[in-house]
């Protein structure tokens, strides 16, 4: 059975509800485990890592529902935050943010047209992408740390605005900016059509190859925008900046409820599973359970959401 | 295919440098190129060449404090028969038995940063991590009036550095009965984990006097995340490594203190070790850099940038080791 | 059927890179050609090269494996620990940890063949589960004071040819006869090109895909004894991220992610082709920071022109 769109509305209900209800199993018991939980500074901490998060997951679910994968975000994002506080150290703030940007969606294109027009698996493409960006990091930084931005840039990672921290709203901004996007446009239409059948997609009239490398080139964008939010929220960049986080950037995805054979999921998804994530590290620091077992959590949390998932979709379809 | 092989023998064949006649080649090992602290140490060890008249290589790792590569690194440069090797372990246990080789193709090796046993070596150039951590506690301890809650940020667990820093600190502790360890969690000498692992430490203990971070890279983060949620003037942060940043925080107050760990100073005075060795002097097997506590009274010295911090008189160190 | 290729056009792009740079390293600088380099290169890429030959096996079968690393790591602390803290025998030992490489690799095959779950997510999970597991059972540390005996599994010798070269062509010869002369290999083939074919046709493929996984879980857990034996310690991180360079090797062998082509001894070449890479740019002195993007380059470069040649 092929469908090209698989918005099915029982699946979207499905991943929504079973999200929260986890998200609401998960608060209820950390709320009576530890009495600092639930209060409204722990709170803002964990939407404040939920927000970067998602700011970091939010490119790959858009390349995961076309079917393929982007190993290359955290280096993308490290490659990007370096040049763009180059720049932003020096006191150019516009610059140093457009040269962020540009850098991501560079980086981004290139792993597009190599999936797209020269047709390396996107494994090996961004794999590779992931080495080239670490290493251009590394010959651009000489192993030297910038730090001391702008007040103003900071507030990017580290502000407030009507009591929610900026990283937050921004990350609601697109959340609703992606939602509509893959929902009312034809590009996400499209996009999901490329990640259910790639051949019909292109039988009826979509350009797939060109899609391909945008959707690539989103991915690289906004993981140069979430290397920004990084920077400003720890006010240093160093070559190692974005190297740790490959395994929460796939898992919030996942988690989520967007398959990686494409064509199923969406961007509310990876919200949920961004938010699952942190309070799952939230919960762990508050109970004093040693970070080693973080993941470990992560890693069933992971196989247990996709079990449901493929458990609900057999019994339901 | 043919374009590639072009391509790619001009990008080797680009002229391997030869030898400079009565010039030993020495390779300097670092753990990675990401921390400035390395940096900081390759230019200590390019200054000590050049004063001495050496030529150095460095070989760090592609991916950061990475074991199987570093294996791979020394055992690459056995075959290239350098004239020394200055070295420093990113595992202690697991680099033994590749040093163990180096020692068998008969090359001299001064190590530096993190001891090694079971291995030959002309000597080892460091700072004590323990008394290290001994001593940054213990001023922490001090400028709260021995009295409070403290929190620990630990480096990574497996490094030496963090395990013998963290000893100093609970040597420190056992005499400081009026204080209490809230908690010990590793941040990994890296900014952002350390920073989130804080945070919600925070969120755990209202009150927390002060904080003992394994390195500056994480004390002036968690120095940042206090200062963002209005705690700053709270609590004390102090580090070690005498970072840029660092010094920075301490300058405008929001780290309390951290104690030099010389990456420039190593590099400089391991590589003139190896290089005197190779001259014929006798070294001493030791050579311990003295512990300073770098704090608001004393920052200026250090604002200085790594290229022209001055050299180590080397005279004056080796006069201070216990020979 | 042999992936034996009989005529130029049809070997792997890995093919053409290995030669290429051997011959490229070899005019650059004296040292690669000498037997010392040639045979540290060798032992360099044994336990790269026994992953991967378990990580053909599963690509073969449209999957992945991402877990191998893990797995190698935590089947190493396991024997470290049974043999420091129970002063167990080396035989006992070695025997935990292939069991530890294959229960990885049997729940990775169960979850993967019975529960119908993706390979990529299945296997990132399981990374996740034993990294973890291995972190907690050491603390982060090596495992030190093992016995002498464990080293002979990197410095030995039989026959004046080193123990790891034994142990990869050892793996090279099962794997062989497994996947050329056996039904599972041609199953693992078929389960690749056209599953549905076998499974209306009664074969029990859940089980073989299984099995698979499990392989490649030993596979690990053999590898495992090499690396630990060249630290002389067990630690648990010592091979994250070593099963995308087993990936990489697979690919660049000419083995395809989605038709079930491909084979053993493209791997093989494509895992000699990495470790030629890394030694020589060693050797040639190239800095760390160039390294990492000449990797990353030379990797892309080699798929891309398979790719351009309709092969990948």
């Amino acid at each position: 059975m092929i469908a090209t769109v698989q918005r099915l509305p029982a699946d979207v209900a499905f991943v929504v509800f079973s999200r929260t209800a986890v998200v609401a199993a998960l608060v209820a018991l950390l709320a009576v485990a530890s009495p600092h939980f639930l209060t409204s500074d722990n709170m803002v901490i964990i939407l404040r890592q939920a927000a970067l998060q998602f700011l970091l997951s939010a490119g790959l679910t858009l390349v995961v529902l076309t079917g393929g994968i982007d190993l290359s975000v955290g280096a993308v994002l490290g490659l990007s935050a370096c040049v763009g506080a180059a720049l932003i150290a020096k006191g150019f703030l516009l610059a140093g943010i457009i040269a962020a940007l540009g850098v991501g969606l560079a980086c981004g294109l290139v792993n597009g047209l190599m999936v797209a027009y020269v047709g390396i698996p996107a494994f090996i493409a961004t794999y590779g992408m992931l080495w080239i960006a670490h290493g251009l990091g590394y010959v651009f930084m000489k192993g030297e740390v910038i730090h001391g931005f702008d007040p103003a840039f900071r507030a990017l990672g580290a502000g407030f605005w009507a009591g929610i921290p900026i990283p937050v709203l921004v990350a609601a901004v697109l959340l609703l900016a992606l939602h509509i996007v893959l929902y009312l446009t034809p590009f996400g239409r499209a996009l999901y059509a490329i990640g259910g059948n790639p051949v019909a997609a292109r039988l009826t009239g979509i350009p797939t190859k060109r899609r391909l490398v945008q959707v690539y080139g989103i991915s690289g964008l906004l993981a140069g925008f979430a290397g920004l939010v990084v920077i400003a929220r720890v006010n240093a960049a160093d070559s190692g900046t974005g190297e740790e986080l490959l395994l929460p950037i796939i898992a919030a995805v996942v988690l989520g409820g967007t398959s990686l054979f494409g064509g199923v999921g969406g961007i509310m998804g990876t919200a949920m599973g961004a938010l699952i994530l942190a309070l799952v590290v939230n919960g762990m620091n508050m109970l004093g359970i040693p970070t080693f077992w973080q993941a470990f959590a992560m890693g069933a949390i992971v196989i247990l959401a996709v079990l449901a998932d493929v458990s609900f979709k057999r019994r339901y379809s | 295919m043919r374009l590639l092989s072009i391509l790619l023998a001009a990008l080797i064949a680009v002229p391997v440098p030869v030898l400079a006649q009565g010039k030993p080649k020495i390779v300097v090992f670092t753990k990675n190129v990401t921390n400035p602290f390395w940096r900081a140490v390759r230019i200590g060890a390019d200054k000590a060449a050049r004063d001495l008249g050496a030529e150095v290589e460095h070989a760090a790792p592609t991916k950061p404090d990475n074991i199987e590569e570093q294996t791979r690194l020394v055992e690459d440069w056995i075959v290239r028969k350098p004239a020394a090797f200055v070295f420093v372990p990113v595992d202690y246990k697991a680099l033994v038995p590749s040093i163990q080789k180096v020692n068998k193709a008969g090359i001299p090796v001064v190590i530096f940063s993190n001891r090694m046993t079971d291995v030959d070596f002309v000597t080892y150039v460091g700072s004590d991590d323990e008394t290290i951590g001994y001593e940054i506690t213990k001023h922490l301890v001090k400028s709260i009036g021995g009295k409070g809650k403290i929190v620990h940020i630990d480096g990574v667990p497996a490094a030496i550095t963090a395990q013998n820093r963290k000893k100093g600190l609970e040597r420190a502790l056992k005499e400081s009965p009026g204080i209490e360890l809230l908690a010990s969690q590793p941040g990994n000498y890296r900014r952002l984990p350390a920073v989130q692992v804080f945070e919600n430490l925070m969120q755990r203990f209202p009150t927390i006097d002060g904080v003992v971070c394994a390195n500056d890279d994480m004390a002036v983060g968690v120095a940042e995340a206090l200062a963002a949620a209005g705690r700053g003037g709270k609590t004390k942060v102090v580090g070690i490594d005498a970072i840029p940043d660092g010094i920075a925080a301490i300058q405008s107050g929001k780290m309390h203190a951290s104690a030099d760990y010389s990456g420039h100073d190593q590099g400089y005075l391991a590589t003139a070790a190896a290089i005197r060795h190779l001259r014929g002097e006798k070294m001493p097997k030791d050579i311990s850099l003295p512990v300073v506590i770098v704090e608001k009274s004393n920052a200026d010295q250090w604002a200085v940038p790594v290229e022209q911090k001055p050299a180590p008189d080397w005279k004056k160190v080796i006069a201070a080791q216990k020979m | 059927m042999s992936s034996l290729a009989l005529r130029p056009g049809h070997y792997p792009g890995a093919a053409y890179l290995f030669v290429l740079l051997a011959a490229a390293f070899a005019f650059a600088t004296p040292d690669f050609a000498s037997a010392r380099n040639l045979s540290n290169v060798g032992l360099q890429a044994a336990a790269l090269t026994i992953l991967a030959l378990g990580m053909t096996l599963v690509i073969l079968t449209e999957g992945i494996d991402l877990s191998l690393g893990a797995v190698l790591g935590l089947a190493g602390v396991v024997m470290g620990i049974v043999l420091v803290s129970h002063g167990a025998s080396l035989p006992l030992a070695i025997g935990a940890a292939l069991l530890v490489g294959l229960c990885a690799g049997a729940l990775n095959g169960a979850l993967i063949a019975w529960a119908a779950l993706p390979p990529f997510i299945v296997t990132l999970g399981t990374y996740g589960m034993a990294q973890s597991i291995a972190m907690v059972l050491t603390e982060g540390n090596s495992v030190t004071g093992l016995p002498p005996a464990v080293r002979w599994f990197n410095e030995g010798e039989w026959l004046g040819v080193p123990i790891p070269i034994w142990a990869v062509l050892a793996t090279l010869g099962v794997t062989y006869v497994l996947l050329y002369h056996t039904k599972f290999g041609r199953y693992v083939f078929a389960i690749g090109g056209n599953r549905r074919a076998l499974e209306l046709a009664g074969v029990r493929v859940r089980l073989y895909l299984a099995a698979v996984y499990a392989y490649a879980g030993l596979l690990a857990a053999l590898a495992s004894f090499i690396m630990t034996a060249r630290m002389n310690a067990a630690h648990p991180t010592i091979a994250i991220g070593l099963e995308f360079d087993a990936i990489a090797a697979v690919v660049l062998g000419g083995t395809s992610f989605e038709k079930g082509r491909g084979g053993m001894w493209g791997t093989v070449v494509g895992a000699l082709a990495i470790a030629v890479l890394r030694n020589g740019l060693n050797l040639i002195g190239m800095s760390a920071e160039w390294q990492v993007a000449v990797v990353g380059i030379v990797i892309v470069a080699a798929v891309a022109l398979d790719a351009l040649r309709g092969r990948a």
